[in-house]
């Protein structure tokens, strides 16, 4: 075991694995993680507590994290590079690891412009690549970045984002390798709602045996509106959503229903594909429906490992 | 080139409140190709003032003059007697020329007439673009000749990051995404296998976060 | 003066090599553009003394030079000339005064173009100048060879008196050869004398019939006659030999006489006649036959009387001594025309037996010896000589060249000074532009000829062609490319950016490697767009110089009446308005400054701001019709300017309405509700100074 967490154990032992997300407060109360945390605990096997997530001020995932644990949660810690330079992220990778936390999502981060601090300077010393292989080095060498010793284990389940959407298609299992060449224990994917395109994707991952090497977890984004489901076709960078998702949604009677629909098709698609081992669900302001979710997709109960 | 772009009059207006005798200075290098510094908007920019004074019938008396360059001291010095008669200067120079001229006149108000911005090519007249951060230490043999440090917003060196679409940058429909267009060309020159490894961390400090930087050639100091 | 830069000249524009005596062409045709006429005329006049008779008759060598010939078709220059000088004969020239008279007397023989230019010059020069005529009327060919339809006596007459006017003294009906030799002018005190007898003896046809049938004319006597008003008869049927303009002038003559039928009997092809393009033209469409390759071989008599002609035709040869082909005839190809009258117009020779005992003549043609095209001093000292009588039959111009050379010479051995030594100069042939550069050229066509309809003309000798109309004249004027008046940069201050490059809508400058530019100046059309967009300013232009306009602003500032808000208004010269348009606009709008310019496009943000700056209310910018911008790109890129420095007015607190740009109505500078409007906005915006 690289890090002994939970979400390692369940897929190591080839089991489906769900994950999904919770987002800190834009204050400072700790009730807002703790009260996700609660809802969620029994329907995932990690769940991610995202960074300052489109470039929006909130409250530190690494303090999310703590509050999770403290709960008996296991969390995964997302890191953003948008908003540290290397000695600020290997000082929270040294610190998370003292503090318990097991599981860390090495990202980018979206660009600052779309936050509501747009005039800030975006620190990006070292990219995401660079993040994750720092990290393998910590873990694996107990090395800093600038090649000194570090006292004491750094045991990091390591995951890195992938999108299968984005441009250029072609190169995106070319980037995928790097990843998992860097260093990338598990993956999980931008938002799915293009399920044939996904499919297509992951013929391209197994050619190059990569969901051998790698835990690829499938992201899904329920949609609660059609409004919902037309800002993500349009303004949201990475997301590729269909016409007809669309006009589903804006047919709908009840579009919430249909939007849990459409999420509980695409995870029964998704299981049957070949390298993908979990579902990782975004329920952004709608962490509510993840349990259904969950139960309706035949998922529970979750594994005890 | 360094593009510049001339601050709005508005904001000059401001800070050239109070100094009767200014002198607008041009530098007919960069300043004078960006459209922004050179003798023909002095001549536009120094009349506006004028006409802003004798609106507001603040006494003032407006100087006009532009060096080659303002970057270079022996130019600077040339004007030194125009700049001593007046109480303040209006240079339209980068920022670099800006300062030297400050340098040179510690005695004197110098107030920048510009917006320095980039190191970048022009498209076409009245187009330019940014190519170049000043980062100190060139890969362009790396990436086909086209920089991500200049020309990808998160200056990812192991790019596209998820965000890159249609061969545009998340941030806008505006920006070409710099990676697909090295991807692009690696593969038009047959090359793509570069990317195959990862690009290592970047050293910082030739770029300007070791400190300021001074370049210094031995072999060519007096 | 226009506002042009003649101190940086470095070559003559086409027009101006091409013409003998070195007419500054470009200079007047702008003038006429800037509808500055009465400035034209003047500059015409400057070397001119004929310029009414050159805008009819003159054969135009400036047009086959123009390089607007080169995309369409010549400027029509003479036309333009005509404009000038017919338009304001009266108020001339109280302007040119003599020198001071040095006592020296000038016998000037023969009162034709070369005796009147000459004479004219001399008395400008002080010296004391009698005219010496042969005939009872002054003018020589002009008055007795050129017929009225194209030349009419009054216009001759007229403009000969302004030359006499000017202190010459005038003997009509005195020979020289008969009643006085040479050498009793000196005796009688004349301390020099220009010979300019002209060339009016008709050459024989040398064929059988010629001497003893009734009915054979000499063209010269023939037309004297009909310019004298002697209406001779003309036959039913007429042959005119020969392919000059003499020929042409009988054949024409003889149309409106009542003749018929009217041939012209030529030995060569059209390509080799002589004879003006457009006298040509005019004779076929007057219904004149013209036979080509043809010669005439004896002429047919019954009762001693014409009854036919008997012709061969042609082919064409080795070339001859003139470089033209020469004609052979081809055996068995005779045939007879029935003619009643046979006009012989196959060349003249001075009639120069009269001073052939004094001065050297050539042996074959009679032509009098000078030493030297511009000096012009026969073996005789104190005879000079010039025009037809040296030259043999020539053109008018060149006669008028000759008479100011003469006069220039003359004058140097007055004084006793030594007569420089001239070599003759080729003719420069004008510059081929490329292909490129001419599709670049927007077209336009050149005006058409404004004549009187074919029955209306044959009824007599009413002039032919009319004076242009000011509106045909100034867009025919506009029309000049400007020649050498075009864009020139400073190397020193030139910092390379390129942009003079990558404006020019014509595509002219170049860039070395080194980043030199290199602008031809043949090329450049002066459109003014590098010299405003450069950044550093390095670039002049001669034609409506950055400068000039200034000046003009700020002249026109000072000089503004306060009787409403001071306006400066640009107006495009190629809009569609007459002087007259001018005039109102500056008696009803005291207040508003014109400023003409050739296109709106020589306006910067920085003229603007500089006229506000100076004092004005507000600046009016008037844009022509798209069809008659030569530059449209220009123009959009002055709309995009005026946007700019509007907003700068506005961010400065001014009142942006002050500034607008306009198009000018279909006739005239602008329409009166705009300027209604401008003035009552300025005046409510209160913003202006006192009225």
């Amino acid at each position: 075991m690289k890090s002994g967490s939970n979400l390692e154990k369940v897929l190591e032992s080839g089991q489906f694995a769900v994950t999904a997300e919770a987002g800190p407060p834009k204050g400072t109360s700790p009730k807002v993680i703790q009260r996700k945390g609660e809802l969620l605990k029994l329907c995932c096997d990690a769940l991610n507590v995202t960074d300052n997530q489109t470039a929006i001020v909130r409250m530190s995932s690494l303090s999310g994290c703590v509050l999770l644990k403290e709960l008996g949660v296991e969390p995964v810690l997302q890191m953003v590079v948008r908003d540290r330079n290397r000695l600020a992220l290997q000082s929270d990778i040294l610190g998370a690891a003292a503090l318990g936390i097991r599981n860390v999502l090495c990202l980018s981060g979206d660009h600052q412009k779309f936050g509501n601090h747009p005039t800030a300077k975006g620190v990006y010393d070292i990219d995401s690549m660079q993040f994750i292989q720092m990290v393998k080095a910590m873990r694996d060498e107990h090395k800093f970045i600038n090649g000194e010793e570090i006292s004491g284990d750094v045991p990091f389940f390591i995951g890195a984002a992938a999108n299968p959407f984005a441009d250029p298609f072609e190169f995106r299992v070319t980037r995928l390798a790097k990843k998992v060449n860097a260093g990338a224990d598990f993956i999980q994917t931008q938002g799915i709602f293009d399920v044939p395109k996904f499919v297509r994707w992951m013929e391209m991952v197994r050619d190059r045996g990569l969901h051998e090497k790698t835990h690829i977890i499938a992201g899904l984004i329920p949609m609660k509106s059609v409004g919902m489901a037309r800002y993500m076709r349009n303004n949201v960078p990475g997301l590729s959503v269909p016409k007809e998702l669309v006009d589903r949604m804006a047919d709908a009677k009840d579009p919430k229903e249909e939007g849990v629909k459409i999420c509980i098709e695409a995870i029964e698609q998704l299981t049957e594909v070949e390298g993908v081992h979990g579902v990782h669900i975004m329920a952004v302001a709608w962490e509510d429906i993840v349990p259904r979710i969950v139960e309706e997709a035949g998922l529970m109960p979750r594994p005890v490992v | 080139m360094i593009t510049l772009e001339g601050k709005k009059v508005e904001e000059i207006e401001k800070m050239i409140k109070g100094h009767s005798r200014l002198l607008v200075l041009g530098c007919e290098t960069c300043a004078a190709m960006s459209f922004a510094g050179g003798e023909r908007q002095v001549k536009e920019l120094s009349s506006a003032i004028r006409m802003a004074r004798k609106k507001s019938g603040e006494e003032r008396e407006v100087l006009e003059d532009a060096i080659a360059r303002q970057c270079d001291p022996e130019f600077v010095d040339l004007i030194g007697d125009k700049v001593a008669g007046c109480d303040a200067v209006l240079s339209l120079a980068c920022g670099a020329g800006v300062q030297l001229v400050a340098e040179r006149f510690p005695d004197m108000v110098v107030l920048p007439g510009c917006n320095t911005t980039f190191l970048g090519v022009t498209e076409e007249l009245g187009v330019w673009s940014e190519r170049c951060a000043g980062c100190g230490n060139c890969i362009l043999d790396k990436t086909a000749g086209l920089c991500p440090i200049a020309r990808c917003s998160k200056q990812l060196l192991n790019g596209p990051c998820g965000g890159s679409m249609n061969g545009k940058c998340e941030i806008s429909k505006e920006v070409d995404c710099v990676w697909q267009m090295i991807i692009d060309r690696l593969t038009r020159l047959d090359r793509l296998e570069m990317l195959e490894e990862i690009f290592p961390v970047k050293d910082w400090s030739p770029a300007g976060h070791g400190g300021p930087r001074k370049m210094i050639r031995e072999d060519l100091k007096s | 003066m226009t506002r042009n830069n003649d101190s940086m000249e470095v070559d003559y524009p086409p027009c101006r090599s091409a013409c003998p005596i070195q007419t500054d062409v470009r200079e007047y045709v702008q003038l006429v553009a800037e509808r500055r006429y009465e400035e034209a005329f003047v500059s015409i006049r400057k070397l001119n003394p004929l310029p009414r008779v050159c805008g009819r008759i003159c054969t135009h060598p400036c047009e086959a030079a123009c390089k607007r010939g080169q995309v369409e078709e010549p400027i029509a220059i003479a036309a333009l000339k005509r404009f000038a000088a017919d338009g304001h004969w009266e108020r001339e020239h109280k302007a040119i005064e003599p020198d001071k008279s040095t006592g020296h007397k000038v016998a000037v023989v023969g009162s034709g173009p070369a005796g009147l230019a000459a004479a004219h010059d001399l008395a400008l020069l002080g010296h004391q100048v009698t005219i010496l005529e042969a005939l009872p009327v002054l003018g020589g060919m002009l008055r007795v060879g050129v017929p009225e339809y194209r030349l009419p006596k009054d216009v001759v007459d007229k403009e000969i008196k302004t030359i006499v006017d000017l202190g010459i003294e005038v003997k009509t009906g005195v020979r020289i050869g008969k009643e006085m030799k040479l050498a009793d002018l000196f005796e009688q005190g004349y301390k020099a004398v220009f010979v300019a007898i002209g060339a009016h003896k008709d050459r024989k046809l040398g064929i059988a019939g010629e001497e003893d049938l009734e009915g054979v004319a000499s063209a010269v006597s023939f037309l004297r006659q009909v310019n004298q008003g002697e209406s001779p008869e003309v036959g039913k049927k007429v042959a005119v030999i020969g392919g000059g303009n003499t020929a042409i002038d009988s054949a024409r003559s003889a149309v409106r006489l009542g003749a018929e039928e009217v041939h012209i009997i030529y030995r060569r092809t059209s390509d080799e006649m002589p004879a003006a393009k457009e006298e040509i033209e005019e004779a076929a469409h007057e219904g004149v036959q013209i036979s080509y390759l043809t010669s005439p071989i004896e002429i047919l008599g019954q009762d001693g009387k014409i009854s036919a002609l008997k012709c061969v035709k042609n082919e064409l040869g080795e070339p001859d001594a003139s470089g033209r082909r020469s004609p052979k005839p081809v055996e068995g190809s005779e045939f007879t025309i029935d003619v009643d009258m046979v006009i012989a117009a196959i060349g003249q020779a001075p009639d120069s037996s009269s001073v052939a005992e004094e001065v050297g003549v050539t042996e074959r043609r009679k032509r009098i010896i000078v030493d030297g095209p511009y000096t012009l001093v026969t073996t005789q000292p104190g005879v000079f000589a010039g025009g037809d009588a040296v030259t043999g039959p020539a053109t008018v111009v060149e006669a008028i060249s000759a008479g100011k050379r003469a006069a220039l010479s003359i004058d140097l051995y007055l004084r006793g000074e030594s007569l420089p030594t001239i070599e003759s100069a080729d003719a420069v042939k004008t510059a081929k532009l490329s292909s490129t550069l001419i599709e670049k050229t927007g077209k336009f066509a050149r005006c058409k000829k404004v004549s009187l309809p074919m029955d209306q003309r044959l009824k007599g000798f009413d002039e032919v062609e009319s004076v242009l109309s000011e509106d045909l004249a100034t867009k025919e004027a506009l029309r000049c490319l400007h020649c050498y008046l075009g864009a020139r940069v400073d190397h020193d201050k030139c910092v390379s950016c390129l942009t003079c490059l990558r404006v020019c809508p014509l595509g002219i400058p170049v860039t070395s490697k080194m980043g030199e530019i290199t602008i031809d100046p043949f090329a450049c059309q002066a459109c003014g767009m590098c010299a405003l967009e450069c950044p550093v300013q390095a670039i002049d232009i001669s034609l409506d110089p950055r400068s000039e306009i200034a000046r003009d602003i700020e002249d026109g500032i000072h000089r503004a009446q306060h009787s409403g808000p001071v306006i400066i208004a640009f107006f495009d010269l190629h809009g569609n308005f007459g002087s007259s348009h001018v005039e109102s606009l500056k008696q009803n709008y005291p207040n508003i400054v014109p400023v003409m310019v050739f296109g709106l496009r020589r306006i910067d943000t920085s003229d603007i701001l500089k006229a506000f700056e100076w004092g004005a209310d507000g600046v009016l910018l008037a844009a022509c019709q798209p069809d008659a911008d030569p530059f449209p790109k220009g123009t959009d890129r002055v709309k995009r300017r005026v946007a700019h420095a509007g907003a700068l007015l506005e961010a400065l607190g001014m009142y942006r309405g002050r500034l607008e740009i306009c198009d000018m109505p279909e006739q005239g500078l602008v329409d009166t509700e705009l300027i209604h409007g401008l003035i009552q906005r300025i005046r409510e915006s209160g913003q202006t100074r006192p009225e």
